[in-house]
């Protein structure tokens, strides 16, 4: 009986084991094994033992390009997921207000996100258009700076990035891809909002007979009772923000500009792969990373419980 | 006399409809330039002050985008890639889902957990080996690349049919069973009439990831006869880089039809999301 049980839940799920084992665990052990290897994908794998990884700890060193990427992806990721929790939360109080009109506003809020990702970096490439973007002609309107946007390097929140006579123009490329991954919020948003909803009323109702404002309420009641759905967009958001690919290939002509600016860890990995044909320390390089991740996630499942209410 | 509480009130829901309509005007308003300036001539756009307004509207840039690309050639390579997306996706994960969900065998949650675990592991690391089977499989530049691994299932999708598979009443199910269904003839006659919800969000999600899915082609397709929309538009990109007009009028060509579809189907976006999570 057991046995026919496990034939038919076996038969059940065959496409997905048999996808499984040809186009994810054997992709996942070999690329294991190539990362101690040379391949070029024309010969066959040659094992060199740990040079790839030793070619990785060295140019992490001596600030290499690995080095450079990798910092360019925890830019990216640090400053793009905490500006996420920020706006996410302010776009979700702010749109489960009860007034009239409410899910247009949610429409209108959640709709930039549905956008390609290909189109949504079109449009972004000329929204930051140093000369003829719209960006830039409100900054102007207000008497704030232009800013160089795709065209620099210089990272707003990293001073030592700024160059030297910048007179404000500070935000540089991987601004402008934070800026672009803020305005496709929408689904984080809908994930705050679900949270928001599901806050007991009573809470609030009892608040206000202890005489709390609304500030009071919403550090004592309502952030406590989002720190899940904050922690849960710390992980998600970390974990895509240093697998994005498309957006970034797409505004950085393919090559992670200017001057490497953009050229983050999924890039540079795709690169070596698939424009050096170097895929042994390609593997070295996903196989870094998938730990890097792994250790942060633990990391920040750790101290999760120092923070996250349940 | 009129109510002393009225005032305030009716004042609290004017600032509140001013702080919506500010947030809701800058969400908006790069759309809202796409489709103006992608109906403006090349002179107004250079043309300094700037203004919102066409003047005059060039609706002809449109017929110009169209022509610049073979933009019916990578559109009909679209619809098949697509169709065979959604088609792939609903066959394989419907049925791994209900082999998860209402059946009960040795190792089953082993393998559900490891199904899941996959989800958190980054296409990097994967992908050159993954290019490699592809490639070995014969479907290196051709539509197949991207549409036979649909047929293996995706773990996003398993999981949300699961869950709703898991809320079917188990009497119905035990119904069929004795009266001789197969599990398949379960499936088919029971349990996918009452999942339409279900499996109408995730034909949208893969509707909408197939359409927009651009490192796919960047990875499998070589000739242009094959590309989809998303991967031709690039090709506009760098060919026209200088002509705005006609770059943001193909950009708003490529993006009507997913924007179309969440405005029907916004109920499906919504469930897709908060059943189980990110999804982007």
């Amino acid at each position: 009986m057991q046995r026919n049980e496990l034939k038919t839940g076996l038969t059940l799920i065959s496409p997905w084991l048999i996808g499984f084992l040809a186009l994810t665990l054997f992709p996942f052990l070999a690329s294991l094994y190539w990362s101690f290897c040379e391949y070029d994908m024309l010969g066959s794998p040659r094992w060199v033992g740990l040079r790839n990884y030793r070619r990785l700890a060295a140019e992490l060193a001596d600030g290499g390009t690995f080095a450079r990427a990798l910092a360019n992806t925890a830019y990216y990721a640090v400053v793009s997921v905490s500006l996420s929790v920020v706006m996410g939360i302010t776009l979700a109080v702010s749109l489960s207000q009860k007034v009239r009109g409410r899910a247009i506003y949610r429409s209108l809020c959640f709709l930039p996100s549905v956008v390609p990702l290909v189109a949504a970096s079109v449009l972004w490439m000329w929204l930051l258009d140093p000369q003829q973007g719209l960006v830039n002609g409100v900054l102007q309107t207000v008497h704030l700076p232009a800013q160089n946007w795709f065209q620099s390097t210089s990272s707003a929140l990293w001073p030592s990035s700024w160059p030297a006579d910048h007179m404000g123009r500070v935000f540089g490329s991987k601004d402008g891809l934070v800026l672009m991954s803020l305005w496709g919020i929408g689904n984080l948003l809908i994930i705050y909002l679900a949270a928001l909803g599901d806050i007991p009323k009573g809470l609030y109702e009892a608040a206000e007979l202890d005489g709390a404002g609304r500030v009071r309420q919403f550090l004592h009641i309502t952030l406590p009772m989002l720190t899940p759905v904050i922690f849960f967009n710390v992980v998600m958001g970390l974990i895509q923000s240093v697998q994005a690919f498309t957006q970034i290939y797409l505004v950085s002509d393919g090559r992670g500009d200017p001057a490497g600016s953009t050229l983050t860890l999924s890039m540079h990995l795709f690169l070596t792969a698939f424009k050096d044909l170097d895929m042994g320390y390609a593997s070295a390089m996903a196989w870094v990373m998938f730990v890097l991740v792994m250790l942060v996630t633990i990391w920040l499942f750790r101290t999760s419980r120092h923070w996250v209410h349940h | 006399m009129p109510d002393k509480n009225l005032v305030p009130v009716r004042q609290k829901a004017f600032w509140a409809h001013v702080w919506l309509l500010l947030i809701a005007g800058v969400m908006t308003a790069p759309l809202v330039w796409m489709v103006l300036t992608s109906l403006k001539g090349p002179e107004q756009i250079a043309a300094a002050p700037y203004s919102w307004w066409p003047r005059p509207w060039h609706w002809e840039n449109y017929a110009k985008a169209m022509q610049a690309i073979p933009f019916l050639r990578y559109l009909t390579n679209s619809v098949v890639l697509c169709l065979g997306s959604v088609l792939g996706t609903l066959f394989s994960c419907s049925v791994v889902a209900y082999g998860f969900a209402r059946l009960r065998w040795p190792g089953r949650d082993l393998l559900f957990g490891m199904m899941i675990a996959t989800m958190l592991l980054p296409w990097q690391v994967t992908m050159v080996p993954r290019f490699l089977v592809i490639r070995e499989l014969g479907l290196y530049d051709s539509l197949g690349a991207l549409i036979f691994p649909k047929f293996f299932g995706e773990a996003f999708y398993i999981f949300l049919l699961r869950q709703f598979f898991l809320t079917l009443p188990q009497e119905m199910i035990d119904a069929a069973r004795v009266d001789g269904c197969s599990e398949l003839g379960v499936l088919w006659r029971v349990v996918l009439p009452l999942a339409r919800p279900a499996l109408a969000t995730v034909a949208l999600l893969e509707f909408i990831a197939a359409w927009n899915d651009y490192g796919g082609p960047l990875l499998y397709l070589n000739d242009p006869q094959r590309f989809p929309l998303a991967y031709g538009l690039e090709q506009f990109v760098s060919s026209h880089s200088s002509e705005m007009h006609l770059l943001l009028a193909a950009a708003v060509l490529f993006t009507l039809p997913v924007v179309v579809l969440f405005f029907f189907a916004q109920r499906l976006f919504v469930r897709g999301i908060t059943t189980t999570g990110l999804k982007d």
